[in-house]
C-alpha cells in the first residue's frame, strides 16, 4: 500500500478509483472495462449480490467508496474465476473483487455489517496461523459460535448429521488438531509479513 | 513423457480431513504411472480462497513463500498438488514471487524473519490432473487400467480452480480450455467407464461459500445434482476436495429443501484410477470414506 486511503468528498470524484488503481492487485487494468456485463453474466451466484463487478467497478470509478466497500458482493464471491477468464478485456476481474474484501476487511467496514464471510475468514486464517495447518473442525465451530452462543449451538446441531458421517468415514478425526513442526518460524513469517503489510 | 517423474508433492490440509480419499487414491495411483512422490517437508496451509480476507494478501502470499522455500530445499523443480484451492494459491503465489519483484523482496524478507533461505520463483507448480495429461499421458493410464470400469457411467464434474485460471496458460502447461475441458471424460475412458454428457462440468458448487452459508449455494449444488440425473450417471467425478466434500454433505439438505431424492455417490477420478488398475478398493481406491457409497464402483473393485 502505497498511501493512506483517501476521504472523496465530492461524487466522481476520481482519487478512490487511483487509490484501487495503485493499491489494489489487478486494479491497474480496471480502467480497461468497457461495462460489457460478462463478469456479472458469468456470476454463478450473482442472484445472491446487491452489485455484480460490472457495477462495482462503475461504482469505484463514481468514488462511492462506503457502498464498494458495504457491498456484500465482496463476500459471496466463490472464487470459481469465471468473469476472470471471460472478460473480454483480460482484466482479472476476481482478483480485483478480493482485493477490495481485502481492504473492506482492513478498514473495517466487514464487521461493522456483521458479514458472515469476514467471521468464518477470520476463523479459517486463525487456525491457519495457530496450528500452520486448517483444522476443519474448529474452524466451524469457531465460525457457529463468532454469532453467539444460541445461534452456534443451532448451527452445530443443524450439521450434527453432517459431522457424525464424517467421522465414521474417517475423514473427521478426534483428538488435538493436526500442526506443522515448526510453528514458531511460521509465526515469525506471517508476523514480519503482516508488519510489511501495515507499512505499505 | 520419459519413464519416471519426480514431483515434491504438496497433500494440503484436506488430506487429513476431508479430503483423505483425494490423498490416499493418488498416493496409490501416481507411483503406478511412473510419478514418484515425496512430501513438501512441514508444509503448511495456503490459506485457501479467503486467507486475504483473514489474513491479508502479503501473509497469504508469505504462507505460500514458506512452502515453496521448503520444496525448493528438497532440489526438485516440480511440485504437485491434487487441491484446486491449492493449486491456485501455490501457482498463483509462484507466480507473483517470479514476476513481481517488490513482493519477492517483501516475502523474502519475512521468510528470513522465520530463518528460510529466499526463494526466487524458479519451481514449477502443478495440479495432478496437469502431470496426467502433460506427463503422464491417457494412453499409459489406459494401459495400467487392467480391470476395465465397463458400464459405469460418470460424469465428469472439473469445477472451477482445477482449470481457472491457470489451464489455459503457458505458465499451467497447457493442459486443458477453460469451458470445455476434456481431460476429466478422457480418464473416464482410459479407465473403460462411460463419460456421459454433462453440461455444467465447469459449474461452481458454491465453494467456501456453501460451507459457511449453504443456503445461499444449495440451488447451485442443485442443478449439477439434476443434471447427473438426466445424463443417467451412476457416479460424479470430481477431482476437487471441496466440490466433493459439498455435493456429497449437501445432499440431505437439497433433498430437505427442494422434496427432491438424491443419493449420488460423487468420487474422485484417482478412485476410479485406483479401481481400474485393480487395486485394494480400502487402501487404495478410499472407497469406505464417500458417506454416499459408490456401489456399483465398489461391486467391480478387486475383491
Amino acid at each position: 500500500m502505497t498511501a493512506a486511503i483517501p476521504q472523496p468528498s465530492r461524487t466522481y470524484d476520481l482519487s478512490f478509483a487511483r487509490w484501487v488503481r495503485e493499491n489494489v492487485k489487478g486494479g491497474d487494468k480496471m480502467n480497461l472495462c468497457m461495462q460489457c456485463g460478462v463478469c456479472s453474466g458469468s456470476c454463478p451466484i450473482g442472484s445472491e449480490m446487491d452489485n455484480g463487478p460490472r457495477k462495482t467497478f462503475m461504482m469505484v470509478r463514481a468514488g462511492m467508496k462506503d457502498e464498494v466497500l458495504s457491498s456484500s458482493k465482496l463476500w459471496n464471491c466463490t472464487s470459481c474465476y469465471r468473469c476472470y477468464v471471460r472478460c473480454p478485456r483480460g482484466i482479472p476481474v476476481t482478483s480485483i473483487i478480493q482485493g477490495l474484501a481485502a481492504v473492506a476487511a482492513k478498514e473495517g467496514y466487514a464487521p461493522k455489517n456483521k458479514v458472515e464471510n469476514y467471521y468464518f475468514a477470520k476463523a479459517f486464517w486463525w487456525s491457519a496461523e495457530t496450528f500452520g495447518k486448517t483444522d476443519e473442525r474448529l474452524v466451524t465451530m469457531k465460525y457457529f459460535f463468532s454469532f453467539g452462543l444460541a445461534e452456534g449451538i443451532r448451527k452445530a446441531l443443524d450439521n450434527l448429521k453432517v459431522a457424525i458421517g464424517m467421522i465414521k468415514a474417517g475423514r473427521m478425526h478426534i483428538g488435538l488438531p493436526h500442526t506443522i513442526k515448526n510453528k514458531s518460524q511460521l509465526k515469525a513469517i506471517v508476523a514480519k509479513a503482516r508488519e510489511l503489510e501495515s507499512k505499505g | 513423457m520419459s519413464e519416471k517423474m519426480k514431483v515434491t508433492y504438496y497433500p494440503g490440509c484436506s488430506s487429513e480431513a476431508t479430503g483423505r480419499h483425494l490423498d490416499e487414491s493418488i498416493r496409490a495411483v501416481m507411483p503406478e504411472l511412473g510419478v514418484e512422490m515425496t512430501d513438501i517437508e512441514d508444509w503448511n496451509c495456503c490459506g485457501a480462497s479467503i486467507g486475504h480476507i483473514g489474513g491479508g494478501p502479503l501473509p497469504q502470499l508469505a504462507l505460500n513463500g514458506r512452502n515453496l522455500s521448503n520444496a525448493k530445499k528438497q532440489g526438485n523443480e516440480h511440485v504437485m498438488t491434487p487441491c484446486a484451492a491449492c493449486y491456485l494459491n501455490t501457482h498463483g503465489s509462484n507466480l507473483t514471487i517470479r514476476d513481481d519483484e517488490a513482493k519477492r523482496e517483501k516475502v523474502n524478507e519475512a521468510l528470513k524473519a522465520g530463518g528460510m533461505e529466499p526463494y526466487e520463483g524458479d519451481l514449477k507448480v502443478h495440479h495432478a490432473m496437469e502431470v496426467l495429461v502433460n506427463f503422464v499421458g491417457m494412453d499409459k493410464v489406459a494401459e495400467r487400467a487392467t480391470n476395465k470400469l465397463e458400464g459405469l457411467k460418470v460424469a465428469g464434474w472439473v469445477g472451477c480452480q482445477t482449470v481457472r485460471p491457470f489451464a489455459e496458460t503457458d505458465d499451467g502447461g497447457n493442459y486443458d480450455t477453460y469451458e470445455d475441458p476434456e481431460f476429466l471424460d478422457d480418464i473416464t475412458r482410459a479407465c473403460g467407464a462411460e463419460a456421459v454428457d454433462y453440461e455444467p462440468k465447469t459449474n461452481c458448487c458454491g465453494g467456501s461459500v456453501a460451507v459457511m452459508k449453504p443456503e445461499k449455494t444449495l440451488h447451485l449444488m442443485k442443478l449439477l445434482l439434476e443434471e447427473a440425473e438426466k445424463a443417467g450417471a451412476d457416479v460424479i467425478s470430481t477431482p476437487c476436495p471441496l466440490c466433493q466434500t459439498n455435493l456429497e454433505m449437501y445432499q440431505d439438505a437439497i433433498n430437505k429443501k427442494y422434496g427432491t431424492n438424491f443419493q449420488i455417490p460423487v468420487v474422485f477420478p484417482s478412485q476410479l484410477m485406483a479401481v481400474a488398475f485393480g487395486m485394494d478398493p480400502v487402501k487404495d481406491a478410499a472407497l469406505q470414506r464417500n458417506t454416499i457409497r459408490a456401489e456399483k464402483l465398489e461391486k467391480m473393485a478387486r475383491k
